[in-house]
């Protein structure tokens, strides 16, 4: 076993990062983008057990021979356990509590775990606007642990965002009881290209681990607050070999990994 | 059962079904999306609508960059691949062509919306969207929904009310109907159940027309009875560019394709010229596509076991 570890790039690193906080036999609820690859490589190492959810209804019974391009992606069709309405999962899934994590993407994350999918500037005349939730409110509304995964952009990360599609720990401490939220919910760990942030007692954000390649302080200059350092802080374990070739195996044009789902930079004839 | 044949092309079934300032639910959650129906709407000029879909996608936009939208409840709205909404986004933060107004929820609240549209409840409680952007109560966000936010009478936590939301027409594309409207759709269904049975009238547009003796052999598939059914359009590849769950795949090079059109106003209305106006229907948008590349969309067939519902001749005897 002398063989040299390949070299891994910042987004294998933040999936299988990400991957790992799955546990085997648990119930995710699986929103688009990132996670639908996130959560496919953690069924197909260590959590063969684990339970995928759709907000459009599905529930996945087994690795599709094609990775879907999102959540909804018709690959799906012969790969399911159920295919039902969103109220199914959505509704007697995660509403009823049964979901142990929901994973999202998302656009911009704050200091206390506030994700921001909607827009920049003023909610009647934006800035920038997005996509909006979808279905990302309600998973962090409801799971019981969210994970949040994103490319790491300083910009990414202001301190307050100007919109919370996604409810984080709010203004910190009880703040998510006193809105309502159910008590046993709530953000779990933000992972991006550069590092791993989990939240403290007070709700906030604090640096975990890192990438072996980055230091404390490249994390710290790369978020718009001051950054609490978890004293403990340490690198992110590289991915191992055999992450890196079940991951390259479940994406082998690089669709997420090349990032060739965008269709940048390719002539397109119709 | 109804047995009255609503069988009519879609052009006559827009024009008799959707009216000027109607609020329209377009079923499909990114899969089975009524596409060949939204760009019969854009071509005969229906004017100040609502719509509503619970994942807008390029129909949705296309629609909004026409100007022929006033209003659009949603909870995302974005291209299928990770490129923007470009006319959407231009509407909201320019006014090109012009501002459409926002009915924004999360999710799990339109779709409890459509649930108590279609049973008409006056609303449902729920524990979602506590807190956030759509707790306009607490944020101070300045969105614009219909959500009220108070007390449980029976356990006293803060709870989401969500209000019925109702249409005046819905359509949907399913794999197959009879000629009286008992619809069929399988696979991943998303809102698109309760919404649809929270209209008033139902434009159903099928892939294949079928006998009411193949409905009768399988009524757990039936998404909508004909008696809730106005109008039937027999329209193959009517979801084109979205997916059709055993009929075909999504065509991701023609969502870049669009993405790229969109990008501008000017270029936005080229393609509009070329794929919309310029066309009668959806057998001449057709035309325009490399049918080989459209075959190429086809998936493998996977046949499911057939099952027996059983049945009883005899009556019983005493």
């Amino acid at each position: 076993m002398s063989e040299k570890p390949q070299r891994s790039s910042p987004l294998e690193q933040m999936i299988v990062s990400a991957s790992r906080l799955i546990e085997d036999g648990t119930v995710l609820l699986v929103g688009t983008q990132w996670p639908v690859l996130v959560t496919l490589l953690a069924k197909r190492l260590h959590a063969p057990n684990a339970t995928l959810c759709y907000e459009g209804g599905i529930v996945l019974g087994r690795i599709p021979d094609r990775v879907p391009l999102f959540s909804a992606d018709p690959v799906m069709n012969a790969s399911s356990a159920l295919m039902g309405d969103s109220l199914d999962t959505l509704g007697m899934i995660l509403h009823a509590g049964r979901a142990h994590m929901g994973l999202i993407s998302a656009a911009m994350v704050d200091r206390y775990g506030n994700i921001n999918t909607t827009c920049v500037g003023d909610y009647a005349s934006p800035r920038i606007r997005f996509g909006g939730s979808g279905g990302a409110c309600d998973f962090a509304s409801l799971a019981s642990r969210l994970v949040v995964i994103l490319e790491h952009d300083k910009r990414r990360f202001p301190e307050k965002v100007d919109f919370i599609t996604t409810p984080g720990y709010l203004q910190g401490k009880d703040s998510r009881a006193r809105v309502g939220l159910r008590s046993n919910t709530g953000p779990y760990a933000v992972v991006t290209t550069l590092a791993l942030f989990q939240f403290d007692d007070e709700g906030e954000m604090i640096l975990r681990a890192y990438h072996p390649a980055a230091s404390i302080e490249d994390v710290k200059k790369s978020v718009q607050w001051d950054l609490k350092v978890d004293e403990e802080a340490q690198p992110l374990q590289p991915p191992s070999e055999e992450e890196l070739k079940a991951l390259r195996e479940l994406d082998p044009h690089g669709m997420y990994l090349k990032n060739a789902r965008t269709l940048e930079g390719i002539e397109i004839s119709v | 059962m109804s047995t009255k044949e609503k069988l009519m092309s879609m052009s006559e079934a827009v024009s008799h079904h959707v009216h000027d300032g109607d609020t329209v639910f377009f079923g499909g959650f990114i899969q089975q999306n009524p596409c060949a129906a939204a760009h019969e709407i854009i071509r005969q000029g229906k004017k100040n609508l609502t719509l509503s879909s619970a994942a807008s996608l390029t129909i949705v936009d296309q629609m909004i960059g026409a100007g022929i939208v006033k209003r659009l409840i949603t909870t995302f709205t974005w291209n299928v691949l990770p490129g923007p909404a470009h006319c959407f986004i231009r509407s909201l933060t320019r006014g090109v062509p012009h501002k459409i107004e926002l009915e924004e929820y999360s999710l799990l609240a339109l779709n409890l919306a459509y649930f108590a549209g279609s049973l008409d409840l006056p609303y449902v409680a729920a524990k979602t969207s506590l807190g956030s952007g759509f707790d306009w109560e607490q944020s101070r966000s300045g969105v614009t929904n219909r959500l009220k936010f108070e007390k449980s009478p029976f356990t006293g936590e803060r709870v989401c009310l969500v209000p019925p939301v109702k249409h005046d027409v819905g359509i949907m594309q399913v794999q197959r109907s009879d000629p009286y409207g008992n619809a069929q759709a399988w696979g991943m269904l998303g809102e698109s159940r309760f919404g649809l049975q929270s209209c008033e009238r139902i434009i159903v547009c099928a892939e294949e027309i079928v006998s009411a003796d193949t409905i009768l052999r399988d009524p757990n598939r039936t998404i909508v009875p004909a008696f809730r059914v106005s109008a039937v359009v027999e329209e193959p590849w009517g979801s084109h560019p979205s997916p059709l769950t055993g009929y075909y795949d999504m065509d991701w090079l023609f969502f870049g394709y669009y993405e790229r059109e969109s990008r501008t106003q000017e270029s936005f209305e080229e393609f509009m010229k070329k794929w919309v106006y310029g066309v009668k229907g959806r057998k001449e948008y057709l035309q325009l596509l490399d049918a080989k590349r459209l075959e190429g969309l086809r998936p493998e067939k996977f046949m499911s076991e057939p099952i027996s519902y059983g049945k009883f001749t005899r009556h019983f005897e005493v």
